[in-house]
This record gives structure tokens, C-alpha cells and sequence, in this order.
């Protein structure tokens, strides 16, 4: 019971458009871009966006928060990895929200980060729904569905 | 809520007066015999008249399925709200509350309690008596520490705890057997090994009793006044795979930590017989966290797999 991804357009292997949704108080992990260009629009309800500075080559010790905005309804935002590490996440506890992603060139992994210790670790992302179907799970338990 | 709605709509089954600044809902609910959602977020309700008296008698309180009373100003789950036997979804999520009421058990059908966002400093173990519940949020609250009862909630699915005052978790949280999801960031989680040395001794009561059970030597109600049958029957088996003993009172506290699909360690509080119950090398070698982990690993790997979702970070 987390927020779910879904594709919408895949232009010919160029970029990932997306859907997500987000339910009271979900929240992602702090993550990375896998060297893409990341476009967010908010298309209902509000999302916070919390910025981190990428964790020394030691990864000891907590992450350092660079800034962090609440964006709303029609606002953009924009990372890459240059740019540093998020996480977003609706904090709100009555309403739900949804923003439109885009990815390009598309990544189906990234990097998640452990704020406490800046320990990162891969995973894989997968679909909750493909162009309007539900996407069966079929990943192995070792996967972490984002 | 306007006068003689259930006369104009008798068939109602979805009633949505969420945003419209309601203090109070009165008796107009009781006569809606079809109604199994009732969404009334972002008002002003918590204070008396909230809730209706007599709704126990009344159709809803077994016809209500989902109830949404988020963004309000409850301090506390109004008592009347337990009166309704057939709840399956209860959101309180964004209001004042203080605490949870035991009492809670009531709602024997409940699947989804959402509860983040308010002030709840800790969770009464009668919460663990809901044998269908499947999603817990509890995140953006006060909450010290989950009593070890919520292990008994074998239909948890999903348990949202981040953004709380959590320094470790019950070593039981591992025998939720279809836990899938659990969110713990923003807790002042213990990082480093710790072990609790303040142990009293066990008093001459303990050590009876700890021999005629791990001796298994026989005894009769008869043999025994009725207070030491009792208290026989409280021992607690002692974790410790290698120990297989058992203790009552006389415990020593350890925080151990569990690896969680290679990803995770979280600090779990274990209850152990007697300071030589953990791990043979821990009392050697104290600052070492390899051996703790190596330790905890055989009795929680299996249990960690199955957290496939853990977020921590």
C-alpha cells in the first residue's frame, strides 16, 4: 500500500511518461536519476520535495538536506544527478495527490539512499499499471517495487 | 446535516460532506439504513455532538463500512464511533489526538486504520486484538515504543511508523508473517550496538521456577498453592535459539540487529534469560557489531526476506 507507477507513453524507447499516485502520508526513498533528465508536474493535491547533497565516498554518517519546497498543484520541478538526490512525498494526511513524470532517456533502476548513513543500494522499479493495465508482479523477492 | 434527509434520500449509500465546515452531526444519520461510506474530512467536528447519540441501536452501526474523519479536531476517538461493529476503513488521520483507547477492539471487522498525523505518544497492545486488520498508519505521531502484542496482527500487511520517536522495535515485529511493508525513516533508531547492563538477579521464586520447568519436573495443583501455580504458567520461553530456557520476572534487555534483505540493519529489542544468553562472543568483544549480526542472523533471515518493502531511508 504505496504510491504506484504508471506508464502511460513509452516514445519509441526515447523517454518513460508516467503517472503517480500517491496516497495519504506516501512517501518515496531518497534516490538518484540514473543519469536522466527527471520533469515532475503536479497534477492534484501537493508533494514535497526534499533535496540532499550526495553522501561522501565513505557514506558515513547523515545525509546533509540541501533545501526542500512544497510544490502544487501545476508547478513543475526538475532534477538530475548533477543536480543532487530526493525524496518526495505527499504529507498530507487528507488528501491524495498525483504528478506526471517524465524520464529521458528511461531508467528502470536507480539507487536509493539510507539518510541516516548515506548507504545507497540498487533496485529495480517496476509498474503497478501499463498503459491502462494492471502489471502482474513478476519480480523475485530480491526486487524492491518503487 | 440538513433536516429530513432520510426522507428524502432513503436509499443512500454514499454521503460525502467533506469541506463544508460541519461541527457536528446529529441525528439525521441514524435513520439512513443503506449508508456504508460516510467521508466527512476537513471540518470542524471533535467537539460533543460530533457523532450522534444512540447509534448503536441504529442501522449504521452495522451498515457503515468506511468512515473518513480526517482533518478534523478530534482529541480523542469519540466513544460512540466504536459503536460500529461493521467498520471495515477508519481514517482519523490529521487530527489531536493524544492516544489510542483500548477499546478499539471493538471494531472487530476493521482492515485499514489510518491514524498519521496527530499526537499519539503510544499504542495500547488491545490494538493487536484486530484479526482483520491489514493496513496500520501510525506515521507523523509521538509514538516511543510498539508494544510486542502487535506481533499477534497476522493479517498486517502494510505498517507505516516513520516520522515517530522509535529508538528500536520489538524483536516479535519479525513474526508478522505477511508483512510486506514497513516505513521507519525519521525515527532516532538505535545505530549502534547497545546492550542494557543494568540486570537484577533473579530472586530465589525465579530460580525454583526456572528449574522445574527447563527439568520439566512434575507438579499438581495440589502439590502447590494455587499463586505459585499461576505464576508458573507466566514463563516466557527465552529466545535465545541456543538456550531453550525460560524466565518470569528476571530479564535482560539487548538490542540486537537484523539484517533485512541485505539492505537494512534495524535494532530489535530482545528479552534474554540471563546476561550468558547472548551470543558467546558479545560479552568479549562489545564494540563489535559483526558478531551481533551474525548472531541475529539465522533466527530473523527468514522473517527479513519476506519484508521485501522495508523503507528506511
Amino acid at each position: 500500500f504505496r504510491y504506484t507507477r504508471n506508464l502511460v507513453d513509452n516514445g519509441n524507447g526515447k523517454f518513460n511518461l508516467m503517472i503517480l499516485c500517491w496516497g495519504e502520508g506516501h512517501g518515496s526513498s531518497i534516490h538518484d536519476h540514473t543519469d536522466s533528465h527527471c520533469f515532475m508536474k503536479i497534477l492534484q493535491g501537493n508533494l514535497k520535495e526534499t533535496l540532499f547533497e550526495w553522501p561522501g565516498k565513505k557514506g558515513n554518517g547523515e545525509m546533509t538536506k540541501k533545501s526542500e519546497r512544497v510544490l502544487r498543484e501545476n508547478q513543475c520541478a526538475y532534477i538530475n544527478d548533477s543536480i543532487g538526490l530526493h525524496r518526495v512525498e505527499n504529507i498530507s494526511h487528507t488528501e491524495t495527490a498525483v504528478s506526471l513524470h517524465l524520464y529521458s532517456p528511461p531508467f528502470n533502476t536507480c539507487n536509493t539512499f539510507d539518510q541516516r548513513t548515506g548507504h545507497k543500494h540498487k533496485v529495480t522499479m517496476t509498474f503497478y499499471s501499463q498503459f491502462g493495465e494492471r502489471t502482474v508482479c513478476v519480480s523475485t523477492r530480491r526486487d524492491a517495487p518503487r | 446535516l440538513p433536516a429530513g434527509l432520510s426522507q428524502w434520500f432513503p436509499a443512500l449509500e454514499v454521503l460525502d460532506v467533506s469541506g463544508t465546515g460541519l461541527a457536528e452531526m446529529g441525528t439525521e444519520l441514524l435513520s439512513l439504513p443503506c449508508l456504508h461510506t460516510l467521508l466527512a474530512k476537513n471540518n470542524r467536528l471533535g467537539g460533543p455532538g460530533s457523532l450522534p447519540k444512540g447509534l448503536e441501536q441504529a442501522p449504521l452501526a452495522r451498515s457503515l463500512r468506511v468512515l473518513n474523519l480526517s482533518g478534523n479536531r478530534f482529541s480523542e476517538v469519540p466513544p460512540a464511533l466504536l459503536q460500529l461493529r461493521g467498520l471495515r476503513s477508519l481514517s482519523l488521520g490529521g487530527n489531536r489526538l493524544h492516544g489510542i483507547p483500548p477499546d478499539i477492539q471493538e471494531l472487530q471487522s476493521l482492515e485499514f486504520l489510518y491514524l498519521g498525523g496527530n499526537f499519539i505518544t503510544a499504542i495500547p497492545p488491545e490494538l493487536a486484538k484486530l484479526p482483520s486488520l491489514r493496513y496500520l498508519v501510525l506515521c507523523d505521531n509521538k509514538i516511543q515504543s510498539i508494544p510486542p502484542q502487535l506481533a499477534q496482527l497476522h493479517s498486517l500487511r502494510s505498517l507505516s511508523l516513520h516520522n515517530n520517536l522509535l529508538t528500536y522495535l520489538p524483536r516479535e515485529i519479525l513474526n508478522l508473517v505477511h508483512l510486506e511493508e514497513l516505513s521507519l525513516r525519521g525515527n532516532p533508531l538505535v545505530v549502534r550496538f547497545v546492550r542494557d547492563l543494568t540486570y537484577n538477579p533473579p530472586s530465589l521464586q525465579e530460580l525454583a521456577g526456572r528449574t522445574v520447568k527447563t527439568r520439566n519436573v512434575p507438579y499438581a495443583p495440589s502439590d502447590l498453592p494455587e499463586s505459585l501455580v499461576r505464576y508458573l504458567s507466566l514463563a516466557s520461553n527465552c529466545p535465545n535459539p541456543k538456550c531453550g530456557g525460560v524466565y518470569f520476572d528476571s530479564c535482560v534487555r539487548q538490542i540486537k540487529f537484523v539484517d533485512f534483505c541485505g539492505k537494512y540493519r534495524l535494532p530489535l529489542m530482545h528479552y534474554l534469560c540471563s546476561p550468558e544468553c547472548s551470543s558467546p562472543y558479545s560479552s568479549a568483544s562489545q564494540s563489535s557489531t559483526s558478531q551481533s549480526e551474525s548472531d541475529s542472523e539465522d533466527e530473523a533471515s527468514v522473517a527479513a526476506h519476506r519484508m521485501q518493502k522495508v523503507l528506511l531511508g
